[in-house]
């Protein structure tokens, strides 16, 4: 029996140093709800949502990852397989976004060769923090030719364009590829993944 | 608060919890998905409200949501099972209503019976009071929430066996509507999504009136008109839908055998031309069989709105086959309403009104789209439109009378004598169909060309052979008629106009609705995924010391709805999913919803792990990787700190250490670890622990039986690490066979043995040759090779007292053959048993003979 109920399965992945708002970026995304409570993300958990685009139903699966620079070495091993990550930073923190540059370093070394990047300048709503002009956000994009945007996942800024920006541009070079039907098959290549994924 | 009147806080005033009962969900693979059930009663009216729970025991009602409400009515079933084997519940319950049914198991109990005692006097009530009882206030509730399980239940149950496929189709057809379902085969996500549009189809379509005309003619075999505008154009405004169907077009035989002719191309210009030419139309389907040919046409403007058109063909002649008599039809959906036009032409003859009846049964049954999944019949339909030829006649009345009453226009008394009109009203034939009223002449029979009764000799009495019938909400019939201007055959041909309601659907509302069910099933299946709290993710182990065990808890508690398997996974490059010094136990286990599972760390440094942690190569700190199946991973950090101990330190650091190491600072330890000091200080010629331990030895036991052979107590370790670490002024500690054992392992847990790791092989194949071992010796570090005579030394003099202790020289050789020549890490477990015990005897052939020769030309050449 055929079983498709999307046409396309798309693994995005978020990055960013710790408190950045990557779990309330995705939070918002998924459930359409900001809470204020900060809960470190202590390990990887992903949240699925399902978008039309272009006619396709597409099946999103956003993994969030750990910021503490302590997990640093272990999340990069899941980077392996995402086809779009997102590189979150703090617009009231100064060394956040200086660690954008080392995330890139992270994904060149870590993530697929044909990955697909956005940077986000996430808590715009907190103008009056602010430390890091858009400019300097949109000028290491440019240099690195991403997408920006800046974001605020409690004013629920820009959240939606972010992900369906980013997916649009996996869809826009993926046209011919096929589905992945079973949904099961994401643990299982998750698994291999992470015991062949010798970069490190 | 009390679950009834947090159950009262959900429920809208007046409408009072009668009684409550939790149960599980059974449907095999999520054993534990509780609902909530609650029996409601308000002005004696009684409904069944299903809850699921987002906190147990709810603690306030916004911890509930209402997943169904069922009126306990007329529809209304509860079976109820006890006493099954299969399950932890003592009872099974089934219970089903309209678009509803649900299998669940119960703990049987004094409340459990309460609940359904209070169950069956509703369902009496209803029974009593059911004329009187409004369910109106039911509807009040927002039941939007999709509860996936419930969903998929019906769906499961879809899958299961076919006899429930069509109780699941059977209750989306119950509510009349139905959906555009494709040829496609359908994963429960997406017939989820198709059953939540159907029920909420009213938020996203309008109903909008369209016209539907029907048209059927007899033609007996005649060749076309030129125009049949008298028929196909009689009303002046054009109508949405033209349904067209035709009986003996053709009565050749080569129609008869092959099912060919040229009638049929021959019509349909002709019907193509007669259309209304103020609409402008398009050809949707036509389907013939022999004589039968159904021909349907669409206002160009709504075809976009036409979808899933089929046909079927069903011959009821001969043998129950032949297409002489039958059915063709064309269903399709329009919007979002489906129809289908039924064309008959039923079996002849004035008596046979029976076989008449039996090929309607026939058509019904056997007409099938079979391109759906599942496949529709004609009653699968919101709207059917049946026509034709059925061939019901006059009976009871001769045609003289028949004759005389319809010129007279006197249809009513005629019309009592109608076979169709007595077998539908008696419930045999066209249930659930309606009809209009007749007010035109039989169409039948009449001498062909003209309007003149039937002169043949038959004299058979006029009858109203071609008929039009409809089924379905909403319809209203605007012309019934017969168009007697056309003369070509001996039948009329009849017309009728219908003014059917259409579910047109609003685009936006649509998309809207679509998306709202999206995020719902997301949300459902987000919240579906394992979940699981740890209850603390920094583990801490304090003051961890040299063999012994600490033990730390962790609690995982699955929060989530499903049971959730977690595993312990490797991480990057590591090969084992923890530190050497560090055991999970379970590292692998199942957790129910609601239950916990503990799990025990345990580090233990020991000689394996001490000399790593005593140099900076490894530290008390791990990450593990809790992985959920299908779920989360969950990053648990193992910190601590190690008291640094004599074990484990180099024979080399020992020597140089003149006080206790406590009182030795790490970092000098690690550097003399590394060969990274520049001690001043001279270095004893053999560590002061090790000439502690055997000056203890010498004075308390050499003539102690055993010793080297007897293990220590544990305990006694602990005390004599301490005070060989802390340097206290008491006596050692422990019985000689505790120090003896502490003495090997002081030698056992260096980084290198006695004889390095680099000289293992080389002193292996030198054990025959004394002299060799003796040069292998004097080539050692001036520490090991101290350390090594020294103990020999003192071994010798051990078994000088062989009649005291009893020791034998092989076994002493044999045990400290084993630590001055360890092998390397590596190699040990890679050596079969055959290997291990020839390279067993070598080492003790090795030490043997220092045990049995005298080594003063060896101890002279040292500084001791």
């Amino acid at each position: 029996m055929a079983k498709k109920t999307y046409d396309l399965l798309f693994k995005l992945l978020l990055i960013g140093d710790s408190g950045v708002g990557k779990t309330c970026i995705l939070f918002r995304f998924s459930d359409d709800a900001f809470t204020t409570t900060f809960i470190s993300t202590i390990g990887i958990d992903f949240k699925i949502k399902t978008v039309e685009l272009q006619g396709k139903k597409i099946k999103l699966q956003i993994w969030d990852t750990a910021g503490q620079e302590r997990f640093h070495t272990i999340t990069t091993s899941y980077y392996r397989g995402a086809m779009g990550i997102m590189l979150v930073y703090d617009i009231t923190n100064e060394k956040s976004f200086e660690n954008i540059v080392k995330w890139l370093r992270n994904i060149n070394e870590h993530a697929n060769e044909d990955v697909e990047k956005m940077i986000l300048g996430n808590k715009c709503d907190m103008d009056d923090k602010r430390v890091v002009g858009k400019s300097r956000g949109e000028g290491i994009a440019r240099e690195h030719n991403i997408s920006f945007l800046e974001t605020s996942a409690k004013a629920n800024i820009n959240i939606e364009k972010a992900f369906t920006d980013l997916t649009l541009s996996i869809l826009n070079k993926t046209p011919g590829r096929e589905p992945t039907d079973v949904p099961e098959k994401i643990n299982i290549d998750r698994k291999s993944d992470r015991l062949s994924n010798r970069c490190c | 608060m009390e679950l009834s009147a947090i159950m009262k806080d959900k429920l809208n005033a007046g409408d009072n919890v009668v009684a409550l009962h939790e149960g599980v969900l059974l449907q095999g693979w999520s054993p534990k998905a509780h609902r909530l059930l609650a029996l409601v009663e308000r002005n004696l009216s009684f409904g069944l409200f299903v809850f699921t729970t987002s906190r147990n025991p709810p603690q306030a009602f916004t911890d509930l949501t209402i997943n169904f409400v069922v009126p306990i009515d007329s529809d209304f079933k509860c079976d109820i099972d006890s006493l099954s084997a299969e399950s932890n519940s003592d009872i099974y319950i089934n219970l089903s209503a309209r678009n509803f049914k649900l299998f669940m198991g119960m703990d049987s109990g004094h409340e459990t019976n309460h609940f359904f005692n209070e169950l069956s006097r509703s369902m009496d009530l209803y029974l009593k009071n059911q004329q009187t009882l409004d369910f109106q206030w039911l509807k009040k509730y927002n039941i939007n929430d999709i509860d996936l399980e419930l969903g998929l239940m019906m769906n499961i149950n879809g899958d299961n066996t076919s006899n429930n496929i069509i109780t699941a189709n059977m209750a989306v057809a119950e509510n009349d509507i139905s959906f555009p379902t494709g040829t496609q085969t359908l994963s429960s996500r997406e017939s989820v999504i198709q059953r939540q549009m159907i029920l909420s189809e009213e938020q996203y379509t309008n109903a909008q009136n369209f016209r539907i005309y029907i048209g059927t003619w007899n033609v007996n075999g005649q060749p076309t008109l030129s125009s049949l505008n008298d028929w196909l154009t009689c009303d002046s405004e054009p109508p949405d839908i033209y349904a067209i169907g035709f009986q003996e077009l053709d009565l050749s035989k080569e129609a008869f055998l092959f099912n060919d002719s040229p009638r049929e191309e021959e019509w349909l210009q002709a019907v193509t031309k007669s259309l209304n030419s103020k609409g402008n139309y398009k050809k949707v389907s036509l389907v013939r069989l022999v004589g039968m040919m159904l021909i349907v046409f669409v206002k160009n403007k709504h075809m976009d709105h036409v979808k899933n058109v089929a046909t079927d063909t069903v011959g009821t002649g001969i043998m129950g086959k032949l297409g002489n008599k039958g059915g063709v039809a064309v269903r399709m959906d329009f919007h979002n309403t489906s129809l289908c036009f039924v064309n008959t032409h039923l079996a002849a003859h004035v008596e046979e009104y029976e076989r008449r009846n039996q090929d309607y049964q026939n058509i019904c049954s056997r007409m099938v789209f079979s391109n759906f999944i599942p496949p529709k019949t004609v009653k699968d339909h919101n709207q059917v439109y049946w026509f034709g030829d059925l061939n019901y006649r006059i009976t009871e009345m001769d045609a003289i009378s028949v004759k005389d009453l319809v010129r007279k226009n006197n249809f009513k008394n005629v019309l009592e004598a109608d076979q169709l009109k007595q077998q539908h009203r008696a419930g045999n034939v066209f249930k659930g169909y309606k009809e209009g009223s007749i007010n035109f002449l039989p169409t039948y029979k009449y001498d062909p060309g003209t309007n003149d009764w039937d002169s043949s000799e038959k004299n058979r009495a006029p009858a109203w052979c071609d008929r039009i019938l409809w089924r379905g909400n909403s319809i209203k019939q605007l012309a019934y008629r017969s168009h007697p201007n056309l003369l070509i055959s001996d039948h009329k041909p009849v017309s009728a106009l219908f003014e059917s309601e259409v579910r047109v659907v609003d685009l936006t509302k649509y998309r809207k609705i679509h998306e709202h069910i999206m995020k719902k099933l997301d949300k459902a299946e987000n919240e579906y995924l394992p979940q699981v709290m740890v209850d603390n993710t920094e583990i801490i182990f304090h003051n961890v010391k040299f063999m012994e065990p600490q033990l730390k808890e962790l609690t995982v508690a699955n929060t989530g709805q499903v049971p959730v398997q977690f595993e312990f996974i490797k991480k990057l490059d590591d090969s084992t999913y923890c530190k050497e010094w560090l055991r999970i136990e379970p590292f692998m286990s199942f957790i129910d919803p609601g239950e916990k599972c503990d799990i025990t760390l345990e580090v233990l440094i020991d000689k394996k792990s001490a000399y790593k942690m005593i140099s900076g190569q490894d530290k008390l700190y791990d990450i593990l990787v809790l992985h959920l199946d299908g779920g989360k991973d969950i990053f648990i950090t193992v910190t601590g700190n190690y008291e640094r101990s004599c074990f484990g330190c180099s024979l080399e650091t020992l020597c140089y250490l003149k006080v206790p190491i406590k009182n030795i600072p790490f970092g000098k330890l690690m550097e003399l670890e590394n060969n990274k000091s520049n001690m001043t200080s001279d270095p004893y010629p053999v560590p002061k622990e090790v000439w502690y331990l055997v000056d203890h030895l010498y004075r308390h036991g050499l003539k102690q039986e055993h010793l080297f052979e007897h293990s220590g107590l544990r305990s006694e370790f602990v005390q004599i690490r301490n005070w060989l670490d802390n340097g206290t002024p008491d006596a050692l500690p422990g019985s000689v066979h505790s120090v003896a054992e502490a003495l090997l392992i002081l030698l056992d847990s260096t980084s290198e043995p006695i004889i390095p790791y680099n000289l293992h092989a080389t002193c292996l194949s030198a054990v025959s040759y004394y002299s060799q071992c003796k040069q292998i010796i004097s080539q050692l570090p001036e520490r090991s090779k101290n350390v090594f005579l020294y103990l020999c030394a003192f071994l010798q003099e051990l078994l000088n007292h062989v009649n005291d202790n009893k020791l034998d020289v092989k076994t002493i050789a044999s045990v400290f053959g084993e630590i001055f020549i360890r092998d390397p890490p590596r190699s040990r477990s890679d050596k079969s048993g055959h290997t291990r015990t020839s390279m067993s005897r070598k080492k003790t052939n090795f030490v043997y003979h220092f045990l049995v020769n005298d080594q003063s030309d060896l101890i002279i050449n040292t500084s001791f």
